[in-house]
């Protein structure tokens, strides 16, 4: 990779890219109400289960469809991807936390880069024509910098799992330490969720985590909470 | 049909037991059958012999059943309908709480889905009809040591029309390999209510996650395409179904969708998840994608526990759409 595109790929990893990763937790903080989460092997174990049942089988299908459309400038395959990924994730709150998160790194994308393929995708999103999913935006935004599509799917792990632990860190009594040693003992978990995603077609995401979307459900109905998921 | 009994799959894999291999690399290594639980000499040459079976998709394997239902002054009427093993209709029945509805208990006179099976199932129903339809059972996958067996099944609801389909429990046993695909299409103006629950094993023997493979896909698609996709993806021996999140500490998992594209989703929803919270098992209520109705999952120990927390659920949604209570389960 070029060091343009590798400096792309740590911008887009960053805690710091405001796409409000603050406001998500994806039914952590109910797993936290629940007390299914209580300590840091909890946690590990809950992120093991994202990263190989919702992550890989659907988040990272998209991705890969989103960044190959990007470098094809095949916008239409950039929304199938997208109208996709949101037609199988059926927790509406996770749709509505990985909408808003997409909108977000799109306008931002927008302002720093002039290119006529984010222009015609924003246009489909405004008009209902795909719903913008964080996970296809990023797609579209590694394909066009050049940061090669297994990168690209290890980024968004990266991501994902960096803001549940920041998440974490505001629910539990989670130390820097202990956060940072989950991020090291899921690598090999990131790798194999990279690997899962290889070889799928749009057609074939198949997330699966029914006790995760029942605790979405009732997080939908908390009457305290921090997290808009 | 079940054309491979446990006894001949006791038999094949007795060849792994030390004095059969002995025995076997000491006469012939072609013969990969050697029996020692030949209830006398004479009977250990048939013993050595595997049952011939029926071939994959062979006739009593390639099950069809063809349901059509339409509306007539009198209510909604079964106009045409067509099975073959391991599918029986005997009739339809006339106790639905709503008084236009029909319905139909599919039967079997099999002892469930064995390897080599390939079932092909259409239901439609025309348009402002009612139609309700179950089985009598639960279906039993059977063991399997070659091949899969897997059931393709398209719903269909023209406009104003209405569609329930609960089946009983799919019970996986092991070594089972199954993929089930199911395709609802809805008109303009149509609704549909779909139940499926999936118990891994013989819970009463102690048997749970024993089996190789399942695949169950739900697509449902309106006037205006894909609505929601809904897929279940469980090899146990690959990955643990009952991680945090996945099963957790349950066994069984069901899932009731109520496909209603027009309805207030957000409103149901809300309904749905409150009735389920006071169930027996541990379930919840989300909004479905593009406005398609509402999913609920539930989670328990045994298979009773969700299946009354989904009809719980399901009761809720047909007084909400139909304005008439949930079928009470009757099955004659």
């Amino acid at each position: 990779m070029s060091d343009d595109a590798t400096l792309e790929a740590f911008r887009l990893a960053d805690s710091f890219l405001p796409v409000g990763t603050y406001t998500v937790s994806y039914g952590l903080e109910q797993f936290v109400a629940d007390d299914r989460v209580t300590d840091a092997d909890d946690l590990e174990a809950l992120l093991e289960t994202y990263l190989r049942r919702q992550v890989g089988p659907a988040e990272l299908v998209a991705l890969r469809a989103a960044h190959a459309a990007a470098s094809e400038d095949d916008i239409d395959a950039i929304c199938a991807a997208d109208r996709r990924l949101a037609a199988v994730t059926l927790a509406a709150e996770f749709r509505e936390s990985a909408q808003q998160s997409g909108d977000r790194l799109l306008s931002l994308q927008r302002e720093l880069r002039d290119d006529d393929l984010l222009e015609r995708y924003a246009e489909s999103v405004a008009a209902d024509d795909a719903p913008g999913n964080y996970a296809v935006v990023l797609g579209v935004a590694t394909g066009l910098a050049g940061i090669d599509v297994r990168q690209a799917c290890l980024l968004c792990c990266h991501g994902f799992v960096t803001g549940l632990l920041g998440a974490a860190q505001r629910l539990l009594s989670l130390g820097h330490t202990d956060a940072q040693r989950i991020l090291d003992d899921l690598r090999p978990v990131m790798a194999e969720a990279a690997d899962d995603s290889a070889g799928r077609s749009i057609d074939d995401m198949t997330p699966f985590a029914p006790l995760v979307d029942v605790l979405a459900a009732d997080h939908e109905r908390a009457e305290r909470r921090l997290f808009a998921s | 049909m079940a054309t491979d009994a446990p006894e001949a799959r006791a038999e094949r894999d007795g060849e792994d037991e030390p004095q059969a291999r002995a025995e076997r690399d000491a006469e012939d290594p072609a013969d990969d059958a050697t029996d020692t639980d030949a209830p006398h000499p004479s009977f250990e040459a048939y013993a050595a012999e595997s049952p011939p079976q029926a071939a994959v998709g062979a006739p009593g394997k390639d099950g069809v059943l063809e349901l059509r239902f339409a509306p007539t002054s009198d209510g909604t009427k079964l106009v045409h309908d067509y099975a073959t093993v391991p599918f029986h209709v005997s009739g339809t029945l006339g106790h639905d709480p709503h008084p236009a509805a029909e319905t139909v208990f599919l039967q079997s006179p099999t002892g469930g889905i064995a390897q080599g099976d390939r079932h092909d199932v259409t239901i439609a129903v025309e348009d402002d009809a009612v139609a309700h339809v179950s089985t009598q059972s639960s279906t039993k996958v059977q063991s399997m040591n070659a091949n899969y067996a897997a059931a393709d099944t398209t719903l269909s609801v023209g406009p104003g029309g209405h569609l329930d389909y609960v089946p009983e429990p799919t019970i996986l046993h092991a070594d089972s390999r199954y993929y089930q695909d199911l395709t609802l299409d809805l008109d303009a103006g149509a609704t549909a209510v779909l139940a499926d629950v999936v118990v891994p094993g013989r819970l009463a023997r102690g048997e749970r996650f024993e089996f190789e493979r399942y695949l169950s896909r739900v697509r449902a698609e309106g006037p205006d395409g894909l609505l929601f996709e809904d897929a279940t993806h469980l090899t146990p021996a690959d990955g643990d179904p009952t991680a945090p999140g996945v099963l957790g500490e349950f066994t069984v998992y069901g899932t009731l969708f109520v496909v209603a594209p027009d309805s207030d989703a957000a409103a149901l929803s809300d309904a749905l998840h409150e009735t389920v919270t006071d169930a027996d098992a541990r379930a919840g209520a989300t909004a479905l994608p593009n406005g398609a109705g509402v999913a609920v999952r539930a989670l328990a120990d045994r298979a009773e526990t969700v299946q009354s927390t989904l009809h719980a659920a399901w009761d809720d949604a047909r007084r909400d759409l139909l304005d008439a209570p949930a079928p009470s389960g009757r099955k004659y």
